[in-house]
């Protein structure tokens, strides 16, 4: 171990020391309203990750609903196939819209990226605070909408059948989509605007922590592409009530179109729920191999390249829809170019690893777990970009497979790593990291054991959608069925071990990982303001100056043999 | 400067950088109010020329568009204008110019909607009903959609019109009215490209 260098009182780092501990952005200010009301970005964020945990409960509940109905062919818990369409349509709904694309950006998003910035708050306030209530909106339309008799059209409200099923609660659950999509613009604004406006001086753009670069990338997605969705749902609200309008096919309208418009923008969401994880995942790596991440620019760039091609293939989902042949060949290549920035990714993580001095820490078994579980979702994606293929595979389970691991073993797990990740920074306790690593491992079997079974029952033959099935799936389902009981333990357990650090886990030090961003420069939790005086930004990713320092029970930034900071240790720096 | 109460701390230094972010995010909203837009005037154009064989888009007899529309987009220029006079007294601290200017954008931006309605009469009494058919729907569609935006504009507008009858801008803080003329030209700008595309597909039968 080298000696541990007292830093020069000009770049004492803001760390738990030196301010009081007592003051930080929980404890500001107290009562209800004073969280009702507030503008501050990571009190917006603690609301929205709760909001968005509990509707995860929800969608899961529907999910195991789901799950124990096709424990055998035909009725098992319900009577009615039609009461079956409505959970896995309200499971998907719930998932998607509610859960996966605000849960990173909007959660954990509006938490952290100021912090790792080094702002004081995103560029707008109060639209943040509006964003949260419209997503509270759009969560109180989706039960006004089960109220109102609930809605089976799945979670892609497919025309004509959106605008003919009888179900009452379609028009409520298309404005919540609506008021969430917007909900989901204004924070990509936000973003956007802090991104490039409230950078502190040195935080150049090749100074952003991955995180940073992968959010930014979202943030335009969400800007560029929610609108077509706005749009669309609007006009079909209108259709639905009125009857007319252009995807009607009796008044020379196109269905297809609907598909068209649904999967502009839908494709791309599928990188708003990705990227953000694949941001995380590149700080989970790089901090718990405690070395500098490989090829940046390369991981920074691709995330640009993924948004950018992300909007040019969404014709991979309508193959069969009999666009023209032509289309079909133009989109499915398209299709396998998004493979490569994906894959430039995965080797720079796995070159990180490579040589790094790894500490398997809860965050680090999910970013392990991301990378095992995302190089299948993708790779089956490529089944699928495949003309030939899809046709047989198209409507079949394994498109269920692919699109749960890619969205929940990937998105999923990469959020649930970052909440392990930054759960000591945000609520100042440590969880119980044994607990933790036990349960992400129980989600991690869990999660193959259901759905690489649904790769095989798709390559057999069995439709997705559907109540009942011929008796030759059945130990194919039973088995997947099992698969989701193990990972609603595991789920359980990792509740356990996250919520017991408010009553039993270890008061959190500054820097409990041996980060270098922003974020862990500041105490734990953040004060009210982040920063009392302008942070000093360096290499988030050069770990050869955060030391393991016992007092703090953490790591500690000692950039006292910086040159940039000390004029005077020039050239020490390769002693230390 | 820089504001910081108990529950709200302001993440600018300045008044001055807090002006440029937000024309930045006004730039950003542009952008999304457009893609809206691009989504409206594509389906339209993929629905209008994709029509199933046999059938016409504008049968025997169907109104060409209402000639009122001339007239509001003229309207609607004129109101760029104003807006834009607005901006210019504002920038140098003509008060009295200011309020006149923003007073005559809104009350063109009522007109606009006005003649809006009127050309929905128009189409309306000649028995293309949103019923007749693909064309007069997406006629109402396309210009509803925008008269929409139109007035979510007229709150934010009503609002600098408030404020500059209280003499709340100054030459170095106007931002406010720079906000409202970005987005009034936006939506200028993105009427004249749908009445274009309008024209353009009712006048190739
Ligand atoms: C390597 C990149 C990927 C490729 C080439 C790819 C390809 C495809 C294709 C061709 C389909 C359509 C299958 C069908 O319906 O017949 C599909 C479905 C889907 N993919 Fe991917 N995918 C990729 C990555 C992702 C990622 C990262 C996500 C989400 C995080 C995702 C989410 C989905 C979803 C949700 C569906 C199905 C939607 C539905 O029909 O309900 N995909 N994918
Ligand atoms: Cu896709």
């Amino acid at each position: 171990m080298t000696t541990i260098q007292l830093p020069s009182p000009g770049a004492m780092p803001d760390t738990i020391e030196a301010r009081p501990a007592s003051d930080n952005y929980l404890t500001h200010t107290r009562g209800i309203l004073s969280w009702i009301f507030t503008l501050d970005h990571k009190r917006i964020g603690v609301m929205y990750m709760w909001s968005v945990l509990g509707s995860f409960l929800l969608g899961g509940t529907f999910a195991l609903l789901l799950r124990t109905e096709l424990l055998t062919p035909g009725p098992t818990i319900t009577e009615s196939a039609d009461t079956y369409n409505q959970w896995f349509t309200l499971h998907g709904a719930i998932m998607v819209f509610l859960v996966i694309i605000p849960s990173i950006p909007a959660a954990l998003g509006n938490i952290i990226l100021p912090i790792m910035l080094g702002a004081k708050d995103v560029a707008f306030p109060r639209l943040n605070l509006f964003s949260y209530y419209l997503w509270v909106t759009g969560a109180v339309l989706c039960v006004v909408s089960l109220a109102m008799g609930g809605f089976d059209t799945g979670w892609t409200f497919y025309t004509p059948y959106s605008t003919t099923t009888t179900a009452g609660g379609v028009i409520p659950v298309l404005t919540a989509a609506f008021v969430l999509g917007f909900s989901s613009i204004f924070t990509g604004l936000n973003f956007i605007v802090t991104v490039h406006k409230l950078r502190p001086p040195g935080m150049t753009w090749f100074r952003m922590p991955l995180f940073l670069w992968a959010i930014y990338a979202t943030a335009i997605i969400q800007v560029l592409a929610t609108p077509v969705l706005g749009i669309t749902l609007l006009l079909l609200i209108v259709e639905r009530t009125v009857n007319i309008g252009i995807f009607n096919p009796s008044m020379g309208g196109d269905p297809v179109l609907y598909q068209h418009f649904f999967w502009f923008y839908s494709h791309p969401a599928v990188y708003i729920m990705i990227l953000p994880a694949m941001g995380i995942i590149s700080e989970i790596i790089a901090i718990n191999s405690h070395r500098a991440i490989f090829g940046y620019r390369l991981i920074a760039f691709s995330s640009i390249a993924i948004a950018f091609f992300s909007f040019i293939v969404w014709g991979h989902h309508m193959f069969t829809s009999g666009q023209s042949a032509l289309m079909n060949t133009l989109f499915s290549a398209i299709s396998f170019s998004v493979a490569i920035p994906s894959a430039v990714k995965v080797f720079n993580w796995i070159a990180t690893l490579y040589k790094g001095s790894v500490s398997l820490t809860t965050p680090m078994w999910y970013a392990l777990a991301f990378l095992f579980l995302f190089t299948i979702g993708g790779l089956t994606g490529l089944h699928l970009a495949t003309l030939s293929t899809d046709v047989h595979l198209h409507d079949t389970y394994f498109v269920v497979a692919h699109f749960h691991y890619v969205m929940m073993g990937s998105a999923l797990i990469g959020m649930i790593g970052g909440l392990h990740h930054w759960w000591p920074k945000i609520f100042g306790r440590m969880y119980d990291e044994r607990l933790g690593t036990i349960a992400c491992w129980i989600i991690f079997i869990g999660f193959n054991v259901t759905f690489f079974t649904q790769f095989m029952l798709g390559s057999q033959g069995m439709p997705r959608r559907y109540y009942d099935y011929q008796p030759e799936f059945q130990i194919y389902h039973v088995i997947s069925t099992i698969g989701s009981y193990i990972m609603a333990v595991g789920f359980t357990l990792t509740a356990i071990s996250l919520f017991g650090s408010f009553f039993n886990g270890k008061k959190a030090p500054a820097n409990p990982w041996g980060g270098r961003s922003l974020e862990w420069q500041c105490a734990s939790p953040p004060p009210f303001d982040n920063f009392a005086k302008a942070p000093r930004v360096g290499d988030c990713y050069d770990f050869s100056v955060v030391h393991w320092d016992p007092k703090l029970g953490g790591y500690r930034v000692d950039e006292s043999n910086d040159p940039e900071v000390n004029p005077a240790a020039q050239g020490t720096k390769a002693a230390h | 400067m820089a504001i910081k109460t108990a529950n709200f701390i302001d993440p600018f230094d300045s008044a001055q950088e807090r002006g440029v972010a937000g024309v930045f995010g006004m730039w950003v909203f542009i952008a999304v109010v457009a893609m809206i837009f691009v989504a409206c005037i594509l389906g339209y154009v993929v629905v209008r020329f994709d029509q199933p064989p046999g059938r016409e888009w504008m049968p025997e007899g169907t109104p060409g568009l209402p000639s009122a529309l001339l007239l509001s987009s003229a309207v609607l220029l004129i109101s760029s204008w104003t807006m834009q006079l607005a901006v210019r007294a504002a920038r140098l601290g003509q008060q009295m110019q200011l309020v006149y200017a923003m007073g005559a954008t809104l009350g063109l931006a009522l007109l606009f909607l006005a003649v809006q309605a009127l050309a929905w009469n128009e189409l309306w009494t000649r028995h293309a009903t949103i019923e007749s058919g693909l064309y007069a729907w997406t006629f109402y569609v396309l210009t509803g959609v925008h008269a929409l935006h139109v007035i979510g504009g007229l709150p934010p507008m009503v609002y600098v019109f408030r404020r500059s009858r209280e003499g709340q801008y100054t030459p170095t803080d106007y931002n406010g009215v720079v906000l409202c003329a970005m987005y009034w030209h936006a939506l200028d700008v993105i009427w004249m490209v749908l009445y274009a595309t309008l024209w353009i597909c009712s006048a190739l039968t």
